[in-house]
């Protein structure tokens, strides 16, 4: 774990100035439109440096981004596109003032969920349609990434044990590919077995670690540990060193890895702040923000 | 479901079966007189410039602007503009030289637009699958060329900014939310690549325009898109969005199990037109696929540019001298019953 380096404290500087007056941190270096899910992120990262008074408006700005329902929606003209929320229930853990708005958001996930129907023996698709998961946008289908990260979210909060998340767990390993990893959240149509992506596997993982046997993610776990060498871009590195450190898998090499990859930005132009955020986050080799006090 | 910030009434389903019955017969609604592809001088008729190009070590800004030209397209409708690129990138593994648009085909198109004045090139692509998007760059090998171009990639899946309203009707979508570059930029160019498709049957580049529309807004997939039905949503966000121009990438397409299953097909041809219903049908033809069989490209070609049931004039190449059959499979329904008679 690097933080001392001269690059990691630049990282962080350049995350504190994309935050907006309001509270907000934009999604890229030099703009002024904040938005929840770079806030969010940002705000994780910085409980890395206990920058608390960043920290403190970055979450009472992700309230202004909640509805009366609870969802926390991304722009105030798309309140169908309601992936944010998991982000903002990670952003506000751990703080009381916001412990109101937390358990909102908790509720709004447990009584909502992605767009299903029962599984039809002809389907293209192989996967069971039935089992709910979390969804990018409401009136969609479940996807990988925002159940996985909606698990995560209402684990932290105590509701590991809630049928919902059961049922999430279950969906993800239903969409678990026969050879291992997961893709963004179909596991063949018309007979075709589709290929694995890093970063959805890598996510998946986090949120499958400590819920599911070993034994049953081997070959996930594997395929990913081989893919990491070959990573060099920020969003399916940090998810990939993150996954496997959660697995207790993390290559020795992480840190160097991760270190060249903040560092790619000189040839690839400035990251976005999730991107950045998550870079710094697997960097800190801390998984508290991820699994509470168990992530210590 | 709670609000339904973007719907409105559509004008009914392209049900593909309803759609076979009924044929080709409906009455064009001429919405095709107020698209961006008219954005360059009036022509009688459609055309379309087919070029063979054995392979990617071909000469494309060469062979880009020689097609630009035959089209009509000169320096004083590029000079000072600004292009955006949109290239189809999908996958970086093994199999992207059939699945993605070949950087050098990106890079040519890149030299002939400059060579003629424009102010700036840049490509943008919003992925359907993958969130990281720097991957795929990287691995495709567009970030290389790119790099050594000094052209700036714009992450489509990130930005929005620019609410547009629907045009077309097909779909229950009242608007669309874009990256407001798209609003900013004076040609849009859709560069895409010839692939039968598991939904859609083909996708070529009308269908790459769903590579405009922000994942962060409708996901990954775009399943907002799937749910209000795929060739609505084609149809709508080209009559919409209203693209300037077309390059098809056919020197290795994809048959079979497209748009990233499939295998590679080598059809060593480049299409290009600044009517992508007419780029759309051409390329159709050049695969052995009926484009009026493709409900899509069936309406598209009667009624986002009624020129092209007339008949599209081919400049280059005929198609004949290009056809190569690509393979269609049965237990795909969508690619059922569309072979070119």
């Amino acid at each position: 774990m690097g933080f001392s380096n001269l690059s990691w404290n630049k990282a962080f500087e350049d995350l504190v100035q994309r935050f907006c007056p309001d509270g907000g941190c934009a999604a890229h270096r030099g703009e002024m439109i904040p938005r929840p899910d770079a806030t969010a992120w940002a705000c994780l990262a910085l409980k890395e440096k206990e920058n608390h008074a960043v920290i403190q408006r970055a979450q009472d700005f992700l309230i202004t981004r909640q509805d009366e329902d609870g969802r926390v929606y991304l722009f105030e003209d798309t309140p169908t596109v309601w992936w944010p929320s998991s982000l903002a229930i990670l952003a506000w853990n751990g703080s009381d003032a916001h412990e109101q708005a937390r358990q909102k958001t908790c509720w709004f996930l447990l009584r909502n969920s992605g767009r299903h129907s029962p599984k039809r023996p002809d389907a293209p698709t192989a996967h069971d349609t039935s089992l709910r998961g979390w969804s990018w946008v409401e009136g969609t289908h479940s996807w990988v990434e925002p159940t996985s990260l909606a698990t995560l979210a209402l684990n932290l909060c105590g509701f590991s044990q809630h049928v919902r998340v059961s049922e999430a767990l279950r969906m993800l390993m239903d969409r678990q590919l026969p050879e291992g990893g997961w893709n963004y959240g179909n596991t063949a149509v018309y007979g075709t077995v589709l290929d694995p992506l890093p970063q959805s596997t890598a996510v998946a993982l986090v949120a499958l670690a400590g819920k599911e046997n070993r034994q049953d993610l081997a070959r996930s776990i594997k395929y990913l540990s081989e893919q990491v060498p070959d990573l060099h871009t920020p969003l399916s590195l940090a998810w990939a060193i993150l996954a496997l450190h959660a697995w207790q898998h993390r290559p020795r090499q992480a840190d160097r890895w991760l270190l060249d990859c903040l560092e790619g930005q000189k040839r690839l132009g400035s990251y976005d702040t999730e991107s950045l955020s998550l870079l710094c986050l697997a960097a800190s080799g801390s998984l508290e923000w991820l699994y509470g006090d168990q992530g210590s | 479901m709670k609000r339904p910030d973007h719907e409105k009434k559509a004008r009914g389903k392209l049900d593909r079966r309803k759609f076979l019955k009924a044929g080709i017969t409906g009455a064009a609604v001429g919405l095709g007189a107020g698209l961006g592809w008219q954005l360059w001088p009036r022509k009688q008729e459609a055309q379309t410039f087919i070029a063979k190009a054995a392979d990617y070590r071909t000469d494309f800004g060469k062979l880009i602007s020689a097609g630009l030209k035959e089209l009509g397209v000169g320096p004083e409708q590029v000079r000072h503009k600004r292009v955006l690129l949109k290239p189809n990138l999908v996958e970086p593994h093994a199999r992207a030289a059939c699945i993605n648009t070949h950087p050098q085909v990106v890079r040519g198109a890149a030299e002939a637009f400059l060579r003629m004045g424009a102010k700036q090139v840049l490509v943008a692509e919003g992925s359907g699958h993958r969130r990281d998007s720097l991957l795929i760059l990287e691995k495709s090998g567009l970030a290389e060329v790119l790099a050594e171009d000094h052209i700036p990639f714009v992450n489509l899946n990130d930005h929005a900014g620019w609410r547009l309203g629907n045009r077309g009707g097909w779909s229950a979508l009242a608007f669309f939310h874009l990256p407001a570059i798209l609003r900013d930029v004076d040609l849009i160019v859709s560069m895409a690549k010839m692939k039968t498709h598991h939904w859609a049957g083909v996708t070529l580049s009308m269908k790459n325009l769903f590579g405009v529309l922000p994942g962060m807004i409708y996901g990954w997939p775009k399943n907002v898109l799937h749910q209000a039905g795929i060739q609505e949503s084609i149809l709508d966000i080209n009559a919409s969005l209203q693209p300037h121009l077309a390059i098809m990438d056919g020197v290795v397409g994809m048959e079979g199990d497209g748009p990233i299953m499939g295998t590679p097909k080598s059809a060593k041809v480049l299409v290009m037109g600044t009517s992508l219903p007419a780029v759309d049908s051409v390329s159709a033809r050049i695969m052995g696929v009926d484009p009026d069989k493709i409900p899509y490209l069936n309406t598209a070609a009667r009624v986002l540019d009624p020129r092209v049931t007339n008949g599209v004039r081919q400049l280059g190449e005929n198609i004949e001298d290009v056809q190569t059959t690509f393979k269609l499979l049965e237990r795909i329904p969508a690619q059922r019953n569309i072979r070119l008679a």
